[in-house]
Parts: structure tokens; sequence; C-alpha cells
């Protein structure tokens, strides 16, 4: 069943698009069932959970690869799936009214139907390969979501940063979790669970870790990996209010409670994420308080929230799941509405600026109170259910297993947080709605309509009616996911009052008084210039970095890519050095066998010494004819080596091959001038000198190692024996050609035939018929450069007549020019 | 002797090298050359190793092969290799005097804008 929840949800996904053919407002509601669905089905599912049971389901997919669509509904688990599927079902309904004149609507739901599968699929997922999948599917349909107004740079720009992070850190987690599943030897999560003691003795553990954390810190936007959740503000605000406070920034603390059984209660867990919490809370804080966007300010408030929730994570204690649980809860409800209330501000007054807001009480007074309600929750004032949240955070930190010190450390900073959480309340509600009037951006500035109020009204309400009343019921729904972050049965009581003026409530009382005192200030507080230097600044950075990436690579390509050819051959011949030479020194060099130069004939040393000296005269030649005819030398020396050592048929061949291809490389280069030029710099020959020298030195090694070395028993013993036999020819060469590799001849025999078919095209073809040698033409007149080149080199050759050109220099070289244009004009 | 005649090959490969790296499409071509000679000379080294004066024919006296004979199977293969490389040498010789008609030149780096980033 959590199996096809799971998996319908994002075969579903593509019937959004029918709300492009639907009646607009409405089709929310109808496609508002779908998550509808999900959560019915998990609320039915809830007594028994809530009665300490585990619902596992497991299906193989990929068994040997440790692959399993295992998902299983524990009390955290069950917490998580309630909100992505409650909340998703109010973010169905907002949108219509949001997105109402959109034409893309249809595609924003999709999006959010694959994104809520996905994240259902991380919060019910028992298998870290299967969790990983879905983690990475969330950033994936996050960046969607983000991007969906690709007109935009800003929005590409977000989407982009979004994703780079999340998807890098992933990479990381996905290491992380399989250093974690070796040392646990399964990649099942109850299991990893399960061997807690094994893997914080493991050596696995610190690296395992760390990775991890890499991977929940980006993904849940701590610092400093935070600066894409401001930069994601550019997707709707139905998407921010989803992704960005209720379900995907939370993956990352959901995974540390979910491992926090396992891993938890080492000095590397407990301090690093109250180092990193306890930084991005108050950093988050301190943004948001200076921000002018509404969205912006919510997001830095949310990166406040997540950096205590991890704070929670790491601290210790019996206070802190408590804490983290009523936290995400509490966080959930009030942020989900903040954000669905600034979007019906920002879309009934055109803008989400403070600075351009204010004195909207009297347009927008449901918005004004549906928004004062949730802020008020937001900043832990009684008797809504943030201060619940916030009295269990304060017993939390008081109650710690931080040292002493530490301790009053992370209990300042909370404190500090929670004034500073007042104050970017209270400039929230009193710069939207109280205050002087800023000119408007629209002219008629109305209420939203009801439609988009419902969904914020329904989670703004919950933060009132939660503490009144329903804390037992929110106790119950509470307990079994403390359980699966402890591991062992809690008790949990939460209650609106507390029985006893007791330190937490002390310094509850402290914050909400300083708050209050301070929020006459808050604008000026806001106003000051930041005491960072410009540079410092995750934005300036990221963008430095990206730019950086980009231009080195691009840089590399060009250097590496460069269209000349000599560079991709030389490229080709180290990467050839270094595959042959690397075994070869590594295992075959000391079992090479002494040479044996016994039984050698004086044809054979004549033949084997006069191959060196052409080859050296071909790369020596100064004239083409020279170096055409030398390199004919060499050719026909290696067939008369042919001859020497059995092999007639290839001398034959080779023979006639050579003189055939020496005719016709007279023939084409009858147009070129006679000589060649210098076109390498000294420094270049050398270079190239040395690598063909090793490439010639590892050649022979190899040559010579190899052919003293027998692994197979050749098989040529067969068609000596059956040529007549099977083949009825005497010649073993021929009847392998035409009989036993008769095809292989075949091919050969197309392969010679296409190379005749592409010369005949390449000769046929007119240069003036063809547009796109044609076009060459016209844009580097290269008769110009050719006829400037010609004679440049020809002076070239008068110049170096004298002391340099040998017996091989053929003609003039100004008849060669005119021979030149002949041989052009009669093709 | 197969020793000797490693150092022949080390030296084709070398010189092919060489050429292969310099700009000029001649040099190019005639380094292709002498590259398949090299390879050609490599693969007969492979083979059961080189036998003086005893091509692989079938003996008319006795019907059978002398086991002593050269390597048949190599000799096929090489020979197949040079009737494709000659294939290879016509077209590329084509397409260098076709290039050279387009271009005016035979200087690769004045044929690098068609591979430019």
């Amino acid at each position: 069943m959590l199996t096809a929840i799971v998996l319908s949800m994002l075969a579903l996904a593509p019937i959004g698009l029918l709300a492009r053919y639907a009646p607009r407002p409405l089709i929310g509601w109808v496609l508002g069932l779908l998550p509808l669905a999900a959560f019915v089905g998990f609320a039915v599912r809830a007594p028994v959970v809530l009665a300490g049971s585990v619902l596992i389901e497991t299906l193989p997919w990929v068994p040997e690869m440790g692959l399993n669509l295992r998902f299983s509904l524990d009390g955290l688990s069950l917490l998580f799936a309630l909100l992505v599927s409650g909340i998703g079902t109010l973010i169905f309904i907002y949108t219509a009214y949001y997105l109402a004149g959109d034409p893309g609507m249809g595609r924003f739901y999709v999006y959010l139907a694959i994104f809520m599968g996905s994240m259902l699929g991380v919060v019910l997922a028992d298998n870290v390969l299967l969790l990983f999948m879905f983690w990475e599917l969330t950033s994936v349909s996050s960046y969607l979501l983000v991007g969906y107004k690709h007109d935009y740079a800003d929005a590409r720009r977000g989407a982009q940063m979004g994703l780079l992070l999340t998807v890098g850190g992933g990479l990381a987690l996905l290491v992380g979790l399989v250093l974690l599943s070796n040392a646990a030897g399964s990649f099942e999560i109850s299991e990893i669970i399960g061997a807690g003691e094994e893997l914080r003795a493991s050596p696995f553990y610190t690296p395992a870790l760390l990775l991890i954390f890499l991977g929940c810190f980006t993904k849940s936007a701590q610092f400093p990996f935070h600066i894409w959740l401001p930069n994601a503000m550019q997707a709707p605000t139905p998407a921010s209010a989803y992704l960005h406070s209720a379900t995907m920034v939370k993956a990352g603390v959901y995974l540390l409670a979910r491992l926090h059984p396992a891993l938890s209660e080492t000095p590397l867990w407990t301090y690093t994420l109250t180092v990193v919490g306890a930084t991005t809370m108050l950093v988050g804080a301190a943004v948001a308080l200076r921000k002018d966007d509404i969205k912006g300010l919510l997001a830095y408030s949310t990166v406040s929230l997540l950096g205590t929730m991890v704070l929670m994570a790491g601290i210790g204690g019996h206070d802190a799941p408590v804490a983290l649980v009523t936290l995400i809860l509490a966080h959930a409800l009030y942020k989900g509405a903040l954000f669905m209330l600034a979007g019906a501000v920002d879309h009934e007054a055109g803008t989400r600026k403070l600075s351009e807001l204010g004195g909207l009480s009297r347009e927008m007074p449901r918005t004004l109170v549906l928004t004062s309600l949730a802020a008020l929750s937001a900043a832990g004032i009684p008797p809504l259910f943030g201060f619940v949240a916030k009295e269990e955070l304060l017993h939390a930190v008081t109650h710690s297993e931080l040292t002493p010190g530490a301790g009053l450390v992370v209990v300042g900073a909370v404190v500090v947080a929670a004034v500073l959480g007042i104050l970017y309340a209270w400039r929230l509600v009193s710069g939207i709605f109280f205050g002087p009037a800023a000119p408007r951006k629209k002219d008629h500035v109305h209420e939203a309509p009801l439609g988009m109020l419902v969904a914020p009204g329904v989670l703004a309400l919950l933060s009132v009616g939660l503490p009144l009343g329903l804390l037992p019921m929110t106790s119950a729904l509470l307990e079994p996911a403390v359980m699966a972050i402890t591991g062992h049965a809690e008790e949990v009581s939460l209650h609106l009052m507390p029985s006893a003026l007791s330190l937490p409530v002390v310094l509850s009382l402290f914050a909400i008084g300083s708050g209050a005192a301070l929020t006459r200030f808050a604008g000026q507080i806001g106003a000051m210039p930041s005491p960072l230097p410009a540079w410092l600044n995750g934005d300036r950075i990221y963008d430095a970095a990206i730019n950086g990436l980009l231009s080195s690579t691009t840089a590399f390509t060009r250097a590496v890519q460069n269209g000349r050819l000599r560079n991709y051959i030389l490229y080709s011949l180290l990467a050839l050095l270094a595959v042959i030479l690397t075994p070869l020194a590594l295992f075959a060099l000391g079992s090479a066998p002494a040479p044996d130069l016994s039984n050698i004939t004086l044809p054979e040393i004549v033949t084997a010494l006069l191959i060196p000296f052409a080859v050296l005269a071909t790369i020596r030649a100064r004239s083409r004819l020279g170096a055409i005819l030398v390199a004919g030398v060499v050719g026909a020396m290696v067939s008369f080596m042919f001859v020497i050592y059995s092999g007639p048929d290839l001398a034959l061949t080779q023979l006639l091959v050579e003189v055939i291809t020496t005719i016709f490389f007279l023939l084409v280069f009858a147009i070129l001038p006679a000589s060649f030029e210098r076109l390498s710099k000294p420094a270049t020959r050398a270079r190239d000198g040395v690598v063909a020298l090793a490439i010639g030195a590892t050649m022979a090694a190899f040559t010579w190692i190899a052919s003293s070395t027998t692994v197979f028993p050749p098989i040529s013993a067969v068609f000596k024996a059956e040529a007549l036999a099977e083949g009825k020819g005497e010649n073993v060469v021929n009847v392998i050609l035409v009989d036993f590799r008769g095809f292989d001849t075949m091919g050969e025999i197309t392969v010679l035939f296409i190379a005749l078919l592409g010369i005949y095209a390449m000769l046929r073809l007119r240069p003036e018929s063809d547009p796109a040698i044609a076009d060459m033409r016209g844009k580097t007149t290269p008769d110009a450069v050719a006829l400037g080149r010609r004679g440049r080199r020809e002076m070239g050759v008068a110049g170096r007549d004298g002391h340099d050109i040998g017996q091989d220099t053929v003609g003039e070289p100004a008849t060669t020019a005119i021979r030149s244009q002949d041989a052009r004009e009669e093709i | 002797m197969t020793f000797v005649l490693s150092l022949v090959v080390g030296t084709l490969f070398a010189g092919a090298a060489y050429l292969m790296l310099r700009r000029s499409v001649v040099k190019l071509i005639l380094g292709m050359a002498l590259l398949s000679h090299g390879t050609n000379l490599l693969l007969f080294l492979m083979g059961d190793g080189v036998v003086k004066g005893m091509p692989p024919f079938v003996d008319e006296a006795t019907g059978v092969t002398p086991t002593a004979a050269a390597d048949p199977l190599n000799q096929a293969l090489i020979l197949t290799a040079i009737v494709i490389n000659f294939g290879f040498t016509a077209f590329i010789l084509a397409l260098a005097y076709r290039a050279n008609q387009a271009v005016g030149s035979d200087d690769l780096d004045d044929m690098v804008e068609t591979d430019r980033l």
C-alpha cells in the first residue's frame, strides 16, 4: 500500500496537464484529491503506527545490487508523510488561485505531483539506495519548480544554484550511505539503525558521517550552503510554500533524525551539528531581519529554523528529540501559512517589498488576521503552537548533553535567535499591514479571493487549534516520531502552560519581553549597514566559482580541442605511450629475453639497416619528390623482408601497392610546390623528436617482448593441415584469404569500393558547383592567400637554394606554380 | 634476428610519429604510410617466429604443409592490411588534393576552421 501510494503519485503526475482544459479555480480542488487520497491513506494507517508498530513493505527490484522497493511507515515517517500529503493538498488548492491566469499551470501541477511523490519516497524509503534515488528526484523536481518562470534569468539562476548545491551534496550523501551500508552489511535502513554499536566503532564512521552531513547540510540549507534557499524564492509562491518551508528543506533534517539512533552520541556528531546548526540559526535570523523582500525574509527565517532543527538533532539529551519534532510540526504549519499569505499579498498588491507595502490592514483584513496568527506562532507567543515548540526548545537546550560551557553558549544563541524571531515577525506584519501606506503598485488593491485564503487559513488555524484542546492528540502523534529518533519508547506530553517557573520559562519570558521592547527599533536594526565586507557574500562567491569553472573549462577545451590535427595526434600518441609503457615497465621489461643475434645473413642485415636510413631520409627531405621516393624505398625494403622471411604473396602485393601509391603521390602533388617549408619552430621539432623516439623505443621493446611470448598456442597449424583437404589449394595463405576467411576478403573488397566511390566523388565535384566550398572561398579568398603563400615559399626556397637543396629538388619554383595552375584546369 | 626486426619496427614507428606531428599534409600521409609498414612488420613478428626460405605451401611430394613452414595466418592478415591501407592512402591523397584546391595550402593549420570551438 505504501509502495502504491508513492508510485501512484509519480505515475499520476501527468493528469496535472488537465488543468489546461478545466475551469480554473475548480481544477485545484479536483487535483487536490490526489494528495488528499494519499493523506487519507496515511491517516487510516496512523492508529496502527501510533500504537507502536512499524509497517514494512518489500518488493524486490534489483536485489543483486541490494536495491529493493522497501518502504516502512513508523512514527517519524508518518509525521512527515502526513505533512507532505496534507500540506500538499492545501498547496494544490492554493495553486489554482495563485496561478489563475497562467497558461503553464498544468505543467506546474505535474512538477508538484512529481515532487510530492518523491518527497513521500524519501520519508518512507527503508533502503538507502531507494532513499537516495528519491532524494535526487526531489532535487530535480525542485529545479523544475524553481525554474518554472524560465523566461527570467533570476529564476534560471536560482534553479541552477539549488540544483548544483543539492545534487552536489547528494553525491557526497550517496558515497556516505554506501560506506555506511558496507560497514553495517545491509542497505536496509532498519538494519543499519540496528547496527549502531558496530557503526560507531567502524573505521568508516568518520568519513561516512561527514559525507552524509554534507548531503544533509546542502539539502537543509545549512550555513554556508544556505544561499540557494533565498535564491530559490524565484519559484512561484506555492512551490516556495511547499518545498521551502514544509518539505524538501526538511529532508536533511529528516535523514539526521532517521540515522540518529545509529550514529549519534559521539563528539563528532554532537559538536558538528551544534556548531553548524547554531551558526545557521543566528545567521538566518540576523539576515531575515534585514530583508526587504517578504519572501526573502521568510526564506532566511526558514534557514534560521532549519539551523535550530539541526541543533536539536545534535545537542543530545532527553528533550531534544521532542523539541525537534514539535518544531518540525509547528514550523510547517506557520511557515507554510506565511508563505501562502505573502503570495496573496504579492498577488493583490503587486509587490513583495516591505518598502513598497504598508497600511494594507484596511484593504486586506482577513489576510491581516491570518498573517498575524501565523506570525505570532512564529514569534513563539502564547497561546499559539509556536510557543509550545519554543518552550520545548528552551527546555531541550537547558537540559542538553553538551559541556556546561558549550551549553551556555547554545542557550544564549537560542535566546538571541528567539528575540530576533520576534523582531522579524513584527517587521513582517507591521511592514505589510500597518504604518504609512506606500504608493500602491496597483490601483485597486483589495482582499485576496476566499479560495486563496482557505489553505493558509487551515494552517494558521491549526497553529491556534493544536494548543487549544488538541494537545493530547498532538502528543500522541509526536510520541512514536520521538521514539524513532531516540530508538526507545518515550513519553511525550506537550502542555501549553508551564507547571512551574523553571529556567526555560524565565528565558522564554525574557525573550518575549526584550523582543517586545525592541520592536520599535526593528526598522532601525534592519536598516543598519552590513558589518561584513562586500566580497564575503555567498552569492558573489557562488557566481565567481561558477564563472571560474566555466571560463577554465572553456580555456581547457580551447587548449585541447584547438582544431590543430597535430595536437590531437600528439595526445593520441602520448596516450598510446602511457597505455603500452605502463604495463610494459611494470610487468614485462624484467622478463625480456636476451637478444639472439646468431644466424643472421648479409641480405637481412642490409635490408634491416636500409630501413632506418630511408626513414631518416624521409624525415629530413627538403623536397616533396625526394620524400615520396625515399618513403617508397622503405616500402620496397619491407617487401624485400617479406621475400627473405617466406612471405612471397606479401612481398608481391606490397611491391605492387608501393609502386601504385608512389605514382598516386606524384600525380596528386604535381600541383604543389616542390619543396617543404619549415613550418614548425625548433622547439616544437625537438619536442616531437623526443615523443617520436619514446614511441619508437616503446614499440621496439613491445615488439621484442611480445614476439618472444606465447600465451595461447597458435591456430595456424589447423590452416596448414586443412588447406589442401578443405580448401583444395596448395598456397595456404591464399586458401585462408579466399576460403577460410572469405568473408573478411569480401569486406576488404567492400572497403576498397567505398574508398573508390569517395575518391571519385571528391575528384568529380567541381569546387565552383559546391556552395559550401564557394562560400569558404568567398570568406577567406584562399586563392589570394595561396598565391601569397606560394610567393613566400618560392622566395624562401630560392634563398636556401645555395646551401640546402640537394639533388632531389625538381624544376624551378616558378614553373611549378604555373604547372599547378594548369593541373587545376585539367581536372 | 627477431631482435633486430623489433628495432626496425621501433624505427618505423618513431619516424611515423615524427612525420604525423608535422603541419604538412604530405608529411602526415607519409607518416601514416610508415606507420602501416611498422604495423605490418609488427604483425609479421607475432606469428610462429620468422622462418627463412620456407613459405607456407603444401609440399607437392607429400601433400602436407611442413610444420616448420612460415605462419600463414598472420600473412593472410597482413595481406588484408596492405590492401586496406592502399585504399585508405588513395582516399586520403584525393582528400589532400581536394583540400589543396579549396584552401590553397598543404599546411594543416590553415584547415582548422571546421573544427574550432
